[in-house]
């Protein structure tokens, strides 16, 4: 079957199919390359909500009872693990030399000393001649083993007053074995808020997604360690600016994985020379210590050698 | 006119025009780009080992070639000899590639090993590699020979290739200085022409020293050199051939002649002649010895100097008042005015590259020693003192030698100073010294 077609009216539609199909070509190239951006959670509020917000009512009703970002632990009783400096009971004394001061210079050797120094003066040589090394060597030991019996020497001497025995209970002392004892256990008041807890909208991101672009970070870090290698050749005064990048892979360790790619041939002497040196520069210079965390995006890059504008 | 495609036609048209407009575009994986914009430029680090004696008794000719590349390299400013008590290998046999990680150790970015070797015929074999100590790769390797006196020419030579291979620009120690050696007191003064190596050594005089001679000008294609003298009566332009020592009074003419240059071909020497209070450019042919008037001012017109391909002539003129650089023609006609600073400038020197004019500036005092690109722009001075005086390029345009005079009873000496304004060296001279002229590379 055959058409008759008149051949001026193909060749219009001809024509017309190729400016038209050169118009969509060329037009749309911009648009097909916009950089696809990351998803942002919007919450979609009424005009009517919106007012209501904007009043500031304090009768109005509470429109969002529970925070997304913020979430405010409950309050936990706190236990204290070692006991407070304000239940401390006061000490009571008449005469004696004060015992706090003395608490305070030794806090580890302390426990019976009070009532000794109150009885007698002379009852003191005996403990200590008893255990002078244990005392010395550990420190810990000798508290326990104090911390075990510490009423028979006391008691062996004379009655003690009432007071110190108060005294003893509530007498903190420092352990250097249980340090951990003494950490805060009380829950934090303040949660995270990162991840979901912040962003419910969860988000996939993008294949051209500029969030992992670390190279600023990275880049700097590869630029400050090469141009300690790149000996720059002389170009004389004439602006020549040279421009000459590399492909290179890289390993984990920061050396390279193989020949650093120049791109293209260099079109004059001076070119080769300067693509030379900054090939120089890049071998001579490995390994390279970048961040380990970004290896993806430096394992395998481009580094452009160019002059300084 | 009708035109009947079938049903099968049309819809292969269709078809191909859609496949047309839906041509795949392909998206390749282009690696992330990091710029490096920084880099000083600095001296590149190189080892030069001492030639290996191929035969016995040759030994001290190889150390002489080494160091000899060695100054020429240092004296460039583009490179930074290791001194050679760092090495670590001891090099016995060049042709076998060195060990590159006791190199790397030293920091040295290229490596150049080499022999010298007495032949069967008395001659000299000069063989020398250029090593990159990174990449482990020979740059360059070339073997020459020659008699053994002229060890010092292989050592340029072998310098220029280093030179060359490593900066990408031709190099310029195979080449000869002519100058104005100067000897005795003030009053007294004795000038002799002279020539030497660039790096200063292998003087020889020229003259004897009874005329006075001035300007001396090498050829740019030939072993020439046309100067200035004053014998007898007034001052003549003489050609001079180096390597048979006969000279020639070029042309007769009533009144001073000074100021000569060759043409780039060495065919051809422009110059001043003096008419009246006046003097003006003219160029003689050396063949025919036919006379071309090219400028004809009431101004003084002197110091002409050829671009290197030969088609315009710079030289200085006070036709504006003072001593200015203009530009015009070969063939003579409209001179256009190209330097506009404060002061003077006189002696207008083009580069062996055609793209500056080196000059000597006066005002506020000082002479300076300067460069302008060929339009008047870009005017950079590169030195400026009590008296500089008389640029030259070395033959590949990087570098500008002039003399200095530093006043009181001393007398003038030579310096080189990159075109950059860096690197001011003084040349070796035997007595004082003026007015130098480089040649063209010897080879």
């Amino acid at each position: 079957m055959n058409v008759k077609v008149d051949k001026t009216v193909l060749a219009s539609v001809a024509l017309h199919v190729l400016v038209l199909g050169w118009v969509m070509l060329s037009f749309s190239t911009k648009a097909l390359e916009m950089p696809p951006e990351d998803s942002v959670p919007v919450d979609v509020v009424s005009s009517d909500q919106l007012s209501k917000v904007m009043a500031g009512m304090k009768t109005g009703k509470k429109e969002n009872p529970k925070p997304l970002v913020e979430k405010i632990a409950e309050a936990k009783p706190v236990d204290d693990t070692v006991g407070k400096i304000s239940d401390k009971a006061p000490v009571v004394t008449e005469t004696a030399p004060p015992p706090q001061p003395k608490a305070e210079e030794k806090p580890v050797e302390k426990k019976p000393d009070p009532p000794k120094v109150v009885e007698k003066p002379k009852e003191e040589a005996k403990p200590v001649e008893k255990k002078p090394e244990q005392k010395v060597d550990q420190i810990g030991d000798t508290i326990k083993k104090e911390e075990k019996k510490p009423p028979p020497k006391p008691v062996q001497a004379a009655k003690p007053p009432e007071p110190p025995k108060q005294q003893r209970i509530v007498e903190r002392h420092f352990d250097q074995n249980q340090i951990a004892a003494l950490l805060d256990k009380r829950d934090p008041t303040r949660q995270a808020t990162t991840g979901d807890t912040m962003n419910s909208n969860a988000a996939l991101g993008t294949a051209k997604g500029t969030a992992a672009d670390n190279s600023a970070t990275w880049g700097a870090m590869f630029q400050r360690q090469v141009e300690r290698c790149w000996k720059k050749p002389y170009g004389g005064i004439e602006s020549q600016k040279p421009e000459v990048a590399f492909a290179i892979r890289l390993k984990r360790d920061g050396t390279l994985e193989g020949a650093p790619v120049p791109e293209g041939v260099p079109a004059t002497p001076f070119l080769r020379v300067y693509q030379e040196s900054a090939l120089r520069a890049i071998i001579e210079c490995q390994p390279y210590k970048l961040p380990a965390a970004f290896y993806e995006e430096w394992k395998y890059f481009a580094p452009v050698f160019k002059e300084k504008v | 006119m009708l035109f009947r495609p079938s049903r099968r036609q049309i819809i292969t048209g269709m078809a191909s025009a859609g496949l047309l407009m839906a041509g795949p575009r392909a998206f390749a994986q282009a690696p992330k780009r990091v710029v490096i914009p920084e880099g000083e430029f600095t001296p590149l680090p190189i080892a030069i080992t001492n030639f290996v004696a191929g035969t016995p008794g040759d030994a001290e000719v190889g150390v002489g070639v080494s160091q000899v590349i060695t100054n020429n390299l240092k004296r460039s400013g583009l490179f930074a000899p290791i001194d050679q008590a760092a090495f670590i290998e001891r090099i016995s046999n060049p042709d076998s590639p060195p060990q590159f990680q006791s190199w790397k150790q030293l920091g040295a970015q290229a490596l150049v090993l080499g022999r010298m070797t007495r032949q069967g015929d008395g001659r000299l074999k000069a063989e020398f590699r250029l090593w990159d100590v990174n990449q482990q790769q020979q740059l360059a390797g070339q073997q020459y020979f020659t008699s053994p006196e002229y060890w010092r020419r292989i050592a340029h030579i072998i310098s220029d290739q280093i030179y060359e291979r490593l900066t990408g620009e031709k190099g310029y120690f195979d080449s000869r200085v002519v100058f104005v050696d100067e000897t005795g007191s003030k009053e007294r003064r004795v000038k002799r022409l002279a020539l030497m190596d660039q790096d200063g050594a292998n003087v020889r005089y020229l003259t004897k020293g009874s005329d006075l001679v001035l300007t001396p000008r090498f050829s740019p294609s030939t072993q020439e050199i046309t100067y200035m003298e004053f014998g007898q009566g007034d001052p003549r332009v003489y050609l001079f051939n180096v390597e048979t020592g006969q000279r020639e009074i070029v042309g007769n003419f009533p009144g001073m002649s000074f100021s000569p240059r060759f043409s780039p071909d060495g065919q051809r020497i422009i110059m001043s002649l003096q008419q009246g209070g006046n003097s003006n450019l003219f160029v003689m042919d050396l063949r025919s010895k036919s006379m071309t008037r090219l400028t004809d001012t009431p101004a003084i017109d002197t110091s002409p100097s050829y671009s290197p391909d030969g088609s315009r002539i710079c030289f200085e003129s006070d036709r504006g008042g003072k001593p200015q650089i203009y530009v015009m023609s070969a063939n003579g006609g409209g001179a256009q005015r190209i330097s506009f600073g404060e002061g003077s400038y006189s002696t207008p020197v083009w580069s062996p590259r055609g793209d500056y004019i080196a000059f000597t500036k006066q005002g506020g005092g000082a002479f300076a020693i300067g460069i302008m690109k060929t339009d008047g722009s870009g005017e950079r001075i590169l030195t400026s003192g009590f008296h500089n005086e008389g640029p030259t390029f070395s033959p590949n345009g990087r570098v500008v030698m002039f003399f200095r005079d530093p006043g009181g009873n001393a007398g003038p000496s030579l310096y080189t100073v990159d075109i950059s304004g860096r690197n001011e060296l003084r040349v070796p001279t035997p007595g004082f010294a003026s007015d130098p002229a480089w040649s063209p590379l010897l080879s």
